[in-house]
């Protein structure tokens, strides 16, 4: 069995199916959508051979539901989409931040809105992957750059998933969900499966929300005797929906708490040359590789440039940020839609640094040439 | 009544209840007693179908523990919170959806789904049909009280014609779904129907149903008397309760009273009920081969 | 009153109660009369509940010129309460030195104030009494227009004799609320209506011709908590018997239709009691269609069948 793992050639949504399965999914329920559809082809063949379950539901809806009830019942579940049906698993996201329930999502960006451009990719679901779903809620967002980082980050999706029982999104674009890169997978023994905290206090007076140290509290699993509550409307620590205006507060400063609380442990980031860089570039993705081999090319000439990347898009990794930024005079930020996480970088540069947005929405990806000449326009 | 006189047999109606049944079931054993009174309004039939529901559970002496309610949105969702079991009340339409990933996921559960006309026709319509065509061993039993109570009286896809709702001021004047035959030809392995009025018989359908291995539909028919009944003057709750006895065709009257002779009414009973292969079962054997090949 | 009398001043109306009362028929009214004289009114409520007996409230705002729509803490010029425990929530939005405030004593539960009925458990209504209140605000006025409206024959027009009242606080012509009320009232009932505005106005004559201290009406009724005893006659030999929760019943009167023997019978409050228990046969029908859990039909507790009372134990009130 452990030769079959030792794959060198691999496509960006193989690694994510591959990436699930080390970290422990056992349940996968999905849709078939361009251009994610490989992770669900490599789930199919994956799981029922693991033991794990794999379903294709009846729509995109129904394929978020399933794994919500699936990780109620206790096992590690993730499904995977794309714009449209990101779209449409928004509702049961939301359900899953609100009573809690670990999952993981795969976002594979395509051309937007509406069906858009489904074969061409784009990074148009920056925004929608953090304020997608109505209300205020917590949830991460990865956003890995390559095919070994599709595999790592989808399996520390499921770690903080678990961990801080919050939704977890991996959002990667196009071009990268069908990269084949060669790569050295690590095997799946060797692979570290981070399991949610489970309740096993006295089950009489067992509340399934209330307020532990770490702001998470563990979750109650049917069969073992808690007999609990869970809704999606406002619930009171014991499980029950209330609208009483202080819990209301209590509950929900809880729940976005716990995200703050533990923000330094859930950011991640790649800093390139930014210590002296009077320019930084932030970009994630596939931007975010035609930038790294523009600041080089840059340098070459002299030009003092650095590459901010967030690896945790959200929450945003901001005091990292500002740290790389300190020198900066000019922030460039290049992206495959019409300007989306410029928004946040002005928002946090406020006047310190100029912005200067670099988009694309033809439906191609940007390329070094551009930036750097983008470059050269800011110095 | 006598003790052995409880068996339901199959296809049949039966008021049969053993006398022992009926005395030992203690309903507060199955409530969160904490909670009540309950929130429906008065006369509303979801509780009668609630404690017919629990009083089958009972007699088929199910685990609280195992036992998962997984309930969607409106009256008949909130219905959900107050049984004493594990309790998903989920979003609207979908209750089926989640009870799908729930039952594969954890086939030593009991998975029942309570949902409502509106949750389950409309909004959840795809679900129904598919969780019928899988045919997972999960039970639905749907309350059609043909309106949505909880938004305040609009139409529900089982509105009947001419009946007045506030999104229907003029009369409705859409044709209606029949559930049961929906969910039948979808592929439901487990169908039937009764009203709220015969709850010692509704008990034993949803008894049988629960104990069908498969995807198994019971509709109730319900009453919503604070907001449907009186929008349309259909009288106060013991008034709609009893006008069930004349909607409804019993099974059992077999073909001698057949609907020529009984225009617009409901046949009640076991439906439909056919021994297809369960799919969580089907799935398991299937991942056992693909096992069994790769070693 | 028009715009030209009073330029710049805003008028605050706030009208509360719970669903089903006509909280939004009296400020549909009040907006359409403002609008005829000409004034800009914006009205903004809250009815999501209002079929299931809970909280409803209208902000009426109008003047020369309305920017906000809803009316903030301690700005109501009047607070206009259909329901005693509504008219109390509010009280904090009436302006504290010249506010109106006129309420209906009438008590209403709302099903949702059940959640606090445990068995045995005190009601939790509101203490305090029209008395106090009055005597505490710039302008009171407490009236049972519940009652008024019952004695002209329809206990719904309550909303109507409170809206007499209300036409004393604002000045517009008695004739304009009167054509006002006509035009929106269903036709039928537009005799009874105007009736009962006038009681709501004869009402305030009335008390301002008595004097001060005798202003307020009677104290509403007390009630009692929903414990209810149900008396069994142990002489009498017998099995079966129901046993009411009373706090669980909602007074559907399903049981007491059904029971074939009309054992059962709705109280003044609106909960069921066992009238006749020696001619129940015990068939538990009454148990098996109260849709609120409410009866339990058990054997009674007398030293001849003690086993048997230990069956049930959790489901016995205490009164028995
Ligand atoms: S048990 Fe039967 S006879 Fe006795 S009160 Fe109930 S319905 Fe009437
Ligand atoms: S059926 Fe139940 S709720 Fe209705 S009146 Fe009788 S005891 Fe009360």
């Amino acid at each position: 069995m452990a030769s079959k793992y030792q794959l060198v050639n691999l496509q960006g949504n193989h690694a994510c199916a591959l990436g699930a399965v080390a970290a422990g999914c056992r349940f996968f329920a999905g849709y078939p959508i361009t251009p994610s559809s490989e992770i669900a082809e490599r789930m199919a063949l994956e799981l029922p051979r693991i033991g794990g379950v794999f379903i294709q539901m009846e729509d995109e809806i129904a394929s978020m539901g399933a794994v919500l009830g699936a990780s109620m019942g206790g096992l590690k579940s993730m499904t995977a989409t794309s714009g449209p049906g990101f779209s449409l698993k928004q509702e049961h996201l939301g359900y899953g931040a609100g009573a809690e329930i670990p999952c993981v999502i795969a976002n594979v960006m395509r051309g937007g809105p509406s069906t858009g451009m489904p074969t061409r990719p784009s990074q148009g679901d920056i925004m929608q992957s953090r304020w997608g779903t109505h209300g205020d809620h917590a949830t991460i967002v990865l956003a890995p750059a390559s095919v070994k980082e599709v595999f790592d980050e989808t399996r520390r999706a499921f770690a903080l998933s678990e961990k801080f029982r919050v939704p977890v999104i991996v959002l990667y674009d196009e071009v990268i969900g069908h990269l084949v890169e060669t790569i050295e997978l690590p095997k799946p023994e060797e692979c570290e499966q981070v399991e949610r905290k489970w309740a096993d206090s006295d089950k009489k007076t067992f509340k399934p929300y209330a307020e532990t140290d770490d702001l998470v509290p563990p979750m109650a699993r049917p069969g073992d005797g808690y007999r609990v509550h869970t809704t999606g409307l406002t619930h009171a620590e014991d499980g029950f929906p209330t609208q009483d205006p202080e819990t209301v507060v209590r509950v929900t400063q809880r729940i976005l708490g716990k995200l703050e609380k533990h923000a330094d442990e859930i950011a991640s980031y790649e800093e390139v040359d930014c210590k002296d860089a009077d320019t930084v570039i932030v970009a994630i993705g596939i931007s975010a590789r035609a930038a790294n081999q523009a600041i080089r090319q840059a340098r070459k000439k002299g030009g003092k440039v650095g590459l901010f990347r967030p690896i945790t898009l959200w929450p945003f990794p901001e005091k990292p940020f500002k740290q790389a930024v300190q020198k900066a005079k000019t922030v460039i930020v290049p992206e495959m839609n019409a300007g989306q996480l410029a928004l946040e970088i002005e928002r946090l540069c406020q006047s310190e640094q100029i912005v200067e947005r670099l988009n694309r929405i033809d439906g191609e990806a940007l390329e070094p040439g551009e930036i750097l000449q983008k470059i050269g326009e800011a110095q | 009544m006598n003790e052995t006189e409880d068996i339901s047999k199959n296809g049949e109606d039966t008021h049969l209840v053993s006398e022992k049944s009926a005395r030992d079931f203690n309903i507060r054993d199955y409530l969160r007693t904490s909670l009540f009174p309950h929130f429906l309004c008065p006369g509303c039939g979801h509780g009668i179908a609630l404690r017919a529901l629990l009083w089958a559970i009972y007699e088929l002496d199910i685990d609280k523990n195992n036992l998962v309610i997984v309930s969607g949105i409106g009256c008949s969702g909130r219905t959900g919170a107050y049984i004493d079991a594990n309790t998903f009340h989920t979003t609207h339409g979908r209750p089926l959806a989640f009870a799908t990933g729930l039952a594969l996921a954890r086939p030593d559960l009991k998975v029942i789904v309570i949902t409502g006309d509106g949750d389950c026709l409309a909004i959840g319509g795809n679900h129904l049909i598919h969780a019928s065509r899988r045919n997972l061993d999960i039970t639905c039993m749907m309350l059609n009280n043909e309106v949505y109570g909880m938004t305040g009286g609009q139409a529900s896809p089982t509105t009947s014609e001419t009946r007045y709702t506030t999104t229907s001021p003029s009369g409705s004047i859409e044709p209606v779904f029949d559930a049961c035959r929906l969910a039948e030809a979808a592929g439901a392995g487990f169908v039937g129907r009764d009203v709220t009025l015969q709850m010692p018989r509704l008990k034993n359908l949803l008894r049988d149903a629960i104990q069908y291995r498969g995807f198994s539909f019971v509709e109730v028919i319900s009453d919503c008397t604070e907001i449907f009944g009186r929008k349309n003057d259909l009288g106060e709750s013991p008034e709609m309760i009893l006008s069930q006895k004349s909607a409804m065709r019993p099974s059992s009257y077999g073909n001698v009273v057949d609907e020529p002779f009984r225009p617009n009414t409901l046949k009640t009973g076991i439906l439909a009920r056919n021994d297809r292969p369960e799919y969580g079962a089907t799935y398991r054997a299937h991942a056992e081969t693909i096992q069994a090949k790769g070693k | 009153m028009n715009k030209q009398e009073k330029p710049n001043s805003i008028t605050n109306v706030l009208i509360v109660g719970v669903g089903g009362q006509g909280v939004i028929m009296v400020s549909k009214v009040l907006a359409r009369l403002c609008q005829r004289h000409g004034f800009d009114v914006k009205q903004s409520e809250v009815h999501g509940m209002a079929k299931r007996g809970g909280v409803v409230f209208s902000h009426v705002r109008f003047g020369e010129k309305i920017w906000s729509p809803t009316v903030s803490e301690g700005n109501a010029d009047v607070l206009l309460a259909l329901e005693w425990a509504e008219a109390l929530r509010w009280l904090h939005y009436l302006k504290p030195k010249t506010g109106t405030f006129i309420a209906d004593t009438q008590h209403i539960v709302p099903p949702f104030a059940c959640l606090k009925r445990h068995r045995g458990a005190e009601q939790r209504y509101a203490q305090e009494t029209p008395e106090e209140i009055v005597s505490q605000v710039a302008k009171g006025y407490a009236l049972d227009a519940t009652g008024i409206a019952t004695e002209l024959g329809n206990f719904r027009v309550s909303n109507t004799v409170l809206l007499g009242t209300l036409s004393t606080a604002l000045a517009f012509d008695e004739a304009d609320w009167r054509d006002t009320l006509a035009e929106l009232v269903p036709p039928k009932t537009i005799d009874t209506n105007l009736e009962a505005f006038q009681k709501g106005r004869d009402w305030v004559e009335e008390v301002k011709k008595t004097p001060k201290k005798e202003k307020n009406t009677k104290k509403p009724n007390k009630i009692a908590p929903y414990q209810q005893q149900v008396k069994i006659q142990n002489d009498i030999q017998q099995d079966l018997i129901p046993v009411i929760t009373a706090a669980w019943c909602k007074g559907c009167d399903i049981c007491v239709k059904m029971c074939p023997e009309r054992c059962l019978k709705l109280n003044t409050k609106e909960v069921v009691e066992l009238v006749e228990p020696e001619r129940c046969t015990g068939c538990r029908i009454c148990e098996w269609l109260c849709p609120d859990f409410a009866i339990d039909v058990v054997k009674v507790p007398t030293p001849l069948n003690e086993e048997a009372s230990k069956s049930k134990p959790a489901s016995l009130p205490e009164t028995v």
